[in-house]
C-alpha cells in the first residue's frame, strides 16, 4: 500500500517486529562474513598451495589488510553520520606528505613526524567538516571539491620541495615498521609467525579506539544519532554540528594514518599515496554492515569486509587472474551485498535530499 | 521568463557562462598575441570540446532525476576499448564496430537503470559497482597495450573540418540540440523532468518514476557512447586510461552549468557553455604554463560555490518548503 | 437525483485504533459541503479513503450511484475525484499550462502539443474565473496562485468531486476571498465540493451543507448548514459528554518565582508582543488553530528561530537560548515535539537509545563511557513508570504503537529531569486509553512541580488539563483565560476568542 501524504499507519504492537534488530542483523552479517573469509582463504589455498606462502602472499595480505582496514574505518566514521568522505585518498596523501616533509626537511624522528602527519590529516578533516556545517552543502559535493583542492596542494608541494616528486628520507625505525614482523620480536615461530607484519599494530589500535568510541562513549552514540536523524538529534539536545565536524576530523585522522602506513610500507612518500583508497574505503564498511544512510556501524564488519576483498584480490592474483577479474568480481560482490542489505533494512532514502 | 527561440533562456547560468567565455576568450587571444586565432588553435579548441560537452550532458541527464552516474568514465573506456578491439582483433568493419559500441554503451546505461530500479539502491552505489566492474572489463580488453589497429582515416576523422569547424564538435553540438529538444518537447522527456522535479506529483499524475530513472540512465549511456565514438575518432589509439579522467569534468560541467543536484531540470545550454569555459581554463593553463593542480583547485572551489549558492536559493524558495515530502 | 459521492457505513481500523466507526456522507452536485471535526475525529482518514490512499474495512463508497473501491490515489483521480492537499504538489520547474495538464498532456506522436495544452489550461482557468499567465513558471508563483493552478488541474480532468483540505491554511485574507469566489463559481457550474476546514467562520461563509465527525462517527450527516447555529456545530464537534469527565481542580502557587516569563516577545517568525507567565506546577495552555503560531513560538523560545524583541526570563533570570542543547542541558527545558516521527524519535533505534539520549552525559563514567546497563536501568525505570508496552528495551521504536511511541518521546525528557516541559499536541494520533493515561500523567507531573506549557488544538483536552489558557491567533495572543474547568462556559469563551464572535450569555 502506498502512502501519499508522508504518513504511515501506526504499527501493530501485537505482531512481533518483522525486522531484525540492527544489532542482530549486524551480528548475523559479521558471522556470515567471517565464515566466508575463512572458507575463501582455505579454498584458495587448497586450489593453489602457493597461496599459503608466508613472505610473498600472507605477509603482504595482512599488511594490506591493516592499511585498508584503517581506510575503511575512516570512511565508516563519515558514514556513521550519514555522510561520505570522497577525499579519503587525498587526505591520506596530504598526511603522508606532511610526515614525509617532517622526516626529510625537518629531520624529525618516526614518531614525531608521523604525529605531525596525523595532525595535518585531522586538521583537513576538521576543515572539511566545518565547511559542510557552515555551507550546509552535501558532504558528497564538499568532499569531492576537497579532493580536487587537495590534489592540487599535494602536487604543488611535491614539485616544490622535492626533486623526484617524493620524500625519500627514511627516519630510523621506518624500515623495521614497514617490513618487520612479529617473528622478529617473538621467539621464532611462536607468535604465529614472521607472517604478521608490525603494521597490524596501528590497525589494531585504530580498531580498538573506534570500537571504543562507538560502543562505549557518549560522543559515539551522539554521532550515530546524528546519522540516524539530524533533526531528531538536534531537538534532543545533541550538538550535531560539533559532532559532524568531529566525525570528519576522525575520518581525516584515520585516512592520514592509512596514508602514513602505506608510505612506511612502500618506503617513500609521494603524491600517489592514497590514489587507490576511494573504492576500498566503501567496500569494507558496506560489506561489513555499516549503513550508507548513517546511524549504524560495525567495526568488526569493516575489518571483515576489508579482509574479504583483499583475500579475493590476493587469491585471484595468485591464481594468475589479472586486475580485470578482480575488479569485475569486486564490483559484483558490492552490488550483491548491497542488494541484500537493502532488502533487509529498507532504509533507502533518495540521495537527492540534502544531507548536510 | 522570455527566451530565444523558446529554448535558450536569456538569463541564468547559461548566459552568464557565455559572457564569461567570450570575455575569457578575448583575454586569451589578446595575451597570446593573436596566435589563439589561428586555424589550428581554434580547431584544437573545438575538437577537445566535444567529449566534455557530451559527458557533461550524460551526467546532466541523470542528475535531472536526482541520480548520478559514477561510471561515465568506465563506460566510455570500456566502450571505446570494445570498438577498438572489434576492429583490430576481429576485423570488424568500422560501421559495424560503431553500431556495436553504441549498443554496448546503451546497454550499460540500461543495466545501471535496471539495477537502480530493482534494488532501490542509491545511484551512487550502483554506478560505483558497475564502474568497478567496467574498469576490469576495459583492462580485460586492452590490457597494457594501446590498441590502434583500425583504419587511419578513422583516427584522423576527428580532425577533419567542414568550413573550418571540426566534425566532432558539430557532432557534439548537434547532440546537444537533440537533447535539448527531447527535454523540452517530447512527452517522455517532460515525464523525466516531472519525476525529477516532484516525484510525488509525478506519481499522482500517473507517471512512472521508475521508468523515468531507467530512461535517464539509458540516455546517459547513449551519450557516453557518442563520446566514445568521438574519442576513437580523435585519439591515436585506445588504452586502459581512456575515460579515466571523464568523471570529474562530467560533474563539473553539469553542476557549473546550472543543473541542481536535487534534480528537476536540465540545462543543456548551461552545461555546454560550462564545458566550454572549463576547456578555456585548460587552454589558459597551457598558455600561461599554470600548474594543473591550481586549475583543479579552482574548479573544485567553483563547483562547491555553485552548489552552495543553489542550495541557498532553494532554501529561500517558499514553494520548496511547501512541496509535500516524498514518501518511501 | 444521484449523488456525486456517497459514503455509507464506512469503518476503518488501524492497529489499536478505530479511526472510522460508521461514517455516512452524501454529496450532491452543485454544493459546497463542509467536513468538520476536531483532531482525531476521523476527518483525515475519511479524506484518505475518498482519495484512494486507504481502503475502508467495511462500508461503501459510491459515485453517481456506482460502487467504487479505489485501490490507489491514481484510481481515484481517474474516477473523477480531484484533490487539493494541504501541501502544494506541483512540479516547480514546469509552467502553469504544463502543470495543469500534467496528468495527460495532449500530444502528437510523442511530442507535446503545446497549442492544445495551452488551450486546455486556458479553458480550465477560465472556468475558474482566474487569470494566471500560462507560461509562468509555477515555482515563481505565490502559494495562493499555485493552489488555484492545482484546482485548475483537478478540473482539467473533469473532476466531478473536488476535495480541498484546509485550503486557507497558508492564505492571506484577500487570497482566501478570491478562493471562495472561485469555489462559488465552480459550485454554480455543478461541481460537488468537499471543504475540509477548522475555520468555522469560513465554513459558515461559503458552505451549503455540513457533515460533522466526532470519534470516528458522523454525528451530523449532510445537513443544511443554515439550519444550525455556530454554537450547535461546536457542541457537536467537541461533544458534551466529555464534559462529564471527573474534573481535577488544581491550585497553582503564583507567589513564587515564575518558571518562565515572556515579556513583550517578538520573533523573527512574526510573533508580536507575546506576554505569558508560567509557574512551577502550572499547566499553561496555548490553544489555537493550525497556523496560529504556537509551535513556532515554542521553537523560538528554544533558540531554533530568532527572537527579535522582548525578554525571556527563566526562574527570574533573563536568558537568550541559542539551541536545544543549551535549553536542555543548561536550563532543563524539554520539548515534546508534535511530529514524533520526524522530530521526536529515532524510529530505527531501540527504545533504550531513545530514552537515554538526553542523559548520556550524566550516565557517562569517565573513561568507562556509558554502560548499557546504566542505559537499561534508566529506560526500565521510565518504561515502568509510564507503563510503556515494549517487548524489551531493545525493541525498535518504529515498531511500537503510536501511544507507546509518544510515551517514549516523553520518557526521554522525564529522564533528563526537566523543570520546564513544552508539550506540543501530546496526544495526537494516540488511542483513547493512552490519551487518558497521558492526561493523568500530565496532571501528575504538574503536581510534582514541573512547569508545563501545553500546546493543543484539542479543546476538551485543554479544558481538562490547563490551569490557564492563552488563545493564539495569527501569531498573537488574543486572550488569556483562567480555567475554571467548567466545560460549557470555557469552551464558549475560547471559541469566542478564536472566532471573534460576540456571544450573548445564555
Amino acid at each position: 500500500m502506498t502512502t501519499v501524504l508522508g504518513q504511515t499507519p501506526p504499527k501493530n504492537t501485537d505482531t512481533p517486529p518483522t525486522r531484525r534488530r540492527v544489532v542482530g542483523m549486524l551480528t548475523d552479517q559479521r558471522m556470515a562474513l567471517g565464515v566466508i573469509v575463512i572458507v575463501l582463504f582455505a579454498g584458495f589455498g587448497i586450489i593453489n598451495p602457493m597461496f599459503f606462502n608466508g613472505p610473498f602472499v600472507v605477509y603482504p595480505l595482512l599488511r594490506d589488510t591493516a592499511t585498508f582496514t584503517v581506510v575503511g574505518l575512516a570512511q565508516m566514521c563519515a558514514l556513521s553520520i550519514g555522510h561520505m568522505n570522497l577525499a579519503v585518498g587525498r587526505m591520506a596523501a596530504v598526511s603522508a606528505m606532511a610526515a614525509g616533509f617532517s622526516f626529510e626537511r625537518l629531520h624529525m624522528g618516526l614518531v614525531p613526524g608521523s604525529l605531525i602527519g596525523l595532525a595535518v590529516g585531522a586538521l583537513v578533516g576538521a576543515f572539511t567538516g566545518w565547511i559542510i556545517v557552515k555551507s550546509q552543502v552535501n558532504s558528497f559535493v564538499v568532499t569531492l571539491a576537497m579532493d580536487f583542492a587537495l590534489l592540487g596542494l599535494v602536487s604543488i608541494t611535491y614539485t616544490t620541495f622535492t626533486s623526484a616528486a617524493a620524500f625519500t628520507t627514511k627516519p630510523p625505525g621506518m624500515a623495521t615498521l614497514g617490513n618487520g614482523s612479529l617473528g622478529d620480536y617473538c621467539i621464532g615461530n611462536l607468535c604465529g609467525a614472521p607472517n604478521v607484519p608490525l603494521l597490524v599494530f596501528p590497525a589494531l589500535v585504530s580498531l580498538i579506539a573506534v570500537q571504543y568510541l562507538y560502543g562505549l562513549t557518549r560522543v559515539g552514540r551522539e554521532l550515530l544519532s546524528t546519522g540516524a536523524s539530524l533533526r531528531v538529534s538536534r531537538l534532543s539536545g545533541i550538538p550535531s554540528d560539533r559532532r559532524i565536524i568531529q566525525a570528519h576530523t576522525i575520518s581525516g585522522l584515520l585516512a592520514g594514518l592509512a596514508g602514513i602506513m602505506l608510505a612506511v610500507a612502500s618506503g617513500s612518500f609521494s603524491a600517489a599515496i592514497g590514489s587507490e583508497f576511494m573504492i576500498p574505503s566503501f567496500l569494507g564498511p558496506v560489506l561489513g554492515g555499516t549503513l550508507l544512510v548513517g546511524g549504524a556501524v560495525s567495526v568488526l564488519g569493516t575489518l571483515l569486509g576489508t579482509m574479504l576483498t583483499l583475500v579475493i584480490r590476493q587469491g585471484l592474483s595468485v591464481q594468475g587472474f589479472g586486475l580485470e577479474t578482480l575488479n569485475i568480481t569486486l564490483g559484483f560482490v558490492l552490488l550483491v551485498a548491497l542488494s541484500t542489505q537493502r532488502l533487509r533494512t529498507v532504509t533507502w532514502r533518495p540521495w537527492r535530499r540534502s544531507r548536510a | 521568463m522570455k527566451s530565444l527561440w523558446g529554448r535558450i533562456p536569456l538569463h541564468g547560468s547559461g548566459m552568464t557562462l557565455t559572457i564569461v567565455f567570450i570575455f575569457g576568450f578575448v583575454i586569451l587571444v589578446v595575451t597570446s598575441g593573436g596566435t589563439l586565432l589561428s586555424h589550428l588553435a581554434i580547431s584544437s579548441l573545438l575538437i577537445y570540446l566535444a567529449v566534455p560537452i557530451l559527458i557533461g550532458m550524460a551526467q546532466m541527464v541523470v542528475l535531472a532525476v536526482g541520480q548520478m552516474n559514477l561510471a561515465i568514465g568506465a563506460m566510455g573506456g570500456a566502450t571505446s576499448a570494445l570498438m577498438a578491439v572489434l576492429m583490430t582483433d576481429h576485423g570488424l568493419p568500422v560501421w559495424a564496430a560503431i553500431i556495436a559500441g553504441l549498443a554496448c554503451s546503451t546497454a550499460l546505461g540500461a543495466l545501471n537503470g535496471v539495477l537502480v530500479v530493482l534494488t532501490r539502491l542509491n545511484g551512487f552505489i550502483v554506478t560505483l559497482g558497475t564502474m568497478t566492474m567496467l574498469l576490469g572489463v576495459q583492462y580485460l580488453l586492452v590490457r597494457t597495450f594501446t590498441v590502434d589497429g583500425y583504419p587511419d582515416w578513422l583516427k584522423k576523422a576527428g580532425l577533419q573540418t567542414v568550413v573550418g569547424i571540426p566534425y566532432m564538435f558539430l557532432t557534439a553540438i548537434l547532440t546537444a540540440i537533440v537533447v535539448s529538444w527531447y527535454f523540452s518537447r517530447t512527452i517522455a522527456g517532460r515525464r523525466l523532468l516531472a519525476t525529477g522535479g516532484n516525484p510525488l506529483a509525478a506519481r499522482l499524475s500517473g507517471i512512472s518514476n521508475d521508468a523515468s530513472v531507467f530512461q535517464a540512465h539509458v540516455i546517459s549511456g547513449v551519450l557516453v557512447g557518442i563520446a566514445s565514438l568521438v574519442t576513437i575518432a580523435s585519439a591515436p589509439g585506445i588504452n586502459r586510461s581512456i575515460g579515466g579522467d571523464w568523471l570529474l569534468p562530467s560533474f563539473a560541467a553539469a553542476i557549473i552549468g546550472g543543473v541542481m543536484l536535487t534534480g528537476g531540470a536540465v540545462a543543456v545550454f548551461g552545461t555546454v557553455m560550462a564545458a566550454c569555459v572549463l576547456r578555456l581554463v585548460d587552454v589558459a593553463r597551457a598558455q600561461y604554463s599554470l600548474d594543473t593542480s591550481w586549475v583543479n583547485f579552482v574548479v573544485g572551489v567553483v563547483v562547491l560555490f555553485t552548489v552552495a549558492l543553489s542550495e541557498w536559493r532553494q532554501r529561500r524558495s517558499t514553494l520548496q518548503k511547501m512541496t509535500a515530502e516524498v514518501p518511501e | 437525483m444521484t449523488f456525486a459521492l456517497e459514503a455509507s457505513g464506512l469503518v476503518k481500523e488501524f492497529p489499536g485504533v478505530r479511526a472510522l466507526d460508521g461514517v455516512n456522507l452524501t454529496l450532491r452536485p452543485g454544493t459546497i459541503h463542509a467536513l468538520l471535526g476536531e483532531n482525531g475525529a476521523g476527518k483525515s482518514t475519511l479524506v484518505k479513503i475518498i482519495t484512494g490512499v486507504h481502503q475502508a474495512d467495511r462500508g461503501e463508497l459510491r459515485m453517481a450511484g456506482e460502487v467504487r473501491h479505489f485501490q490507489s490515489p491514481l484510481e481515484a483521480a481517474h474516477a473523477g475525484i480531484g484533490v487539493v492537499h494541504q501541501e502544494r504538489n506541483v512540479v516547480p520547474a514546469f509552467t502553469v499550462a504544463e502543470n495543469i495538464t500534467l496528468q495527460d498532456p495532449p500530444r502528437r506522436m510523442g511530442i507535446v502539443d503545446r497549442d492544445r495544452q495551452r488551450r486546455m489550461a486556458s479553458e480550465a482557468l477560465v472556468t475558474l474565473g482566474v487569470d494566471i499567465d500560462l507560461d509562468a513558471r509555477v515555482g515563481d508563483l505565490s502559494v495562493a496562485q499555485v493552489q488555484l493552478v492545482e484546482i485548475a488541474k483537478a478540473l482539467a480532468f473533469s473532476s466531478q468531486v473536488l476535495l480541498l483540505d484546509e485550503p486557507t491554511a497558508s492564505l492571506t485574507g484577500s487570497e482566501a476571498e478570491k478562493l471562495f469566489e472561485v469555489l462559488q463559481t465552480l459550485r454554480d457550474q455543478g461541481t460537488a465540493i468537499v471543504f475540509v476546514s477548522h475555520k468555522l467562520e469560513e465554513v459558515f461563509a461559503i458552505c451549503d451543507t455540513v457533515t460533522v465527525l466526532r470519534d470516528g462517527v458522523s454525528v451530523l450527516e449532510s445537513a443544511t448548514l443554515r439550519e444550525h447555529s455556530r454554537r450547535q456545530i461546536v457542541d457537536l464537534m467537541v461533544g458534551r459528554e466529555l464534559a462529564e469527565q471527573p474534573v481535577r481542580h488544581r491550585t497553582v502557587d503564583r507567589s513564587i518565582t515564575a518558571a518562565l516569563r515572556l515579556e513583550r516577545v517578538n520573533t523573527g517568525l512574526g510573533h508580536r508582543d507575546v506576554d505569558l507567565v508560567v509557574y512551577p506546577g502550572e499547566i499553561y495552555g496555548l490553544y489555537g488553530l493550525v497556523g496560529a503560531g504556537r509551535s513556532e513560538l515554542a521553537r523560538c523560545l528554544l533558540g531554533l528561530h530568532p527572537v527579535t524583541g522582548g525578554q525571556i526570563v527563566l526562574d527570574g533570570t533573563p536568558v537568550r537560548i541559542r539551541n536545544m542543547e543549551e535549553a536542555l542541558h543548561r536550563y532543563r527545558i524539554g520539548y515534546v515535539t508534535e511530529d514524533r516521527k520526524e522530530e521526536g524519535l529515532f524510529f530505527e533505534m531501540p527504545v533504550r537509545h531513545n530514552v537515554a539520549v538526553t542523559v548520556w552525559r550524566r550516565l557517562s563514567r569517565g573513561i568507562r563511557g556509558v554502560s548499557q546497563r546504566a542505559e537499561n536501568d534508566v529506560t526500565s525505570r521510565y518504561v515502568d513508570q509510564l507503563d510503556i508496552k515494549v517487548a524489551s528495551n531493545q525493541q525498535l521504536v518504529g515498531t511500537l504503537s503510536g501511544g507507546n511511541q509518544q510515551k517514549v518521546s516523553l520518557a526521554k525528557w522525564l529522564a533528563a529531569d526537566t523543570q520546564l516541559l513544552i508539550m506540543d499536541e501530546p496526544t495526537v494520533g494516540v488511542d483513547v486509553r493512552t490519551k487518558a493515561d497521558f492526561h493523568e500523567l500530565i496532571l501528575d507531573l504538574a503536581d510534582r512541580g514541573l512547569a508545563i506549557v501545553l500546546i493543543s488544538s484539542d479543546l476538551p483536552e485543554m479544558i481538562a488539563l490547563a490551569d490557564r489558557i492563552s488563545v493564539m491567533k495569527e501569531y498573537r495572543i488574543v486572550g488569556t483565560i483562567d480555567n475554571n474547568k467548567d466545560y460549557p462556559k470555557m469552551s464558549v469563551q475560547i471559541m469566542d476568542a478564536i472566532h471573534e464572535t460576540v456571544h450573548t450569555v445564555a
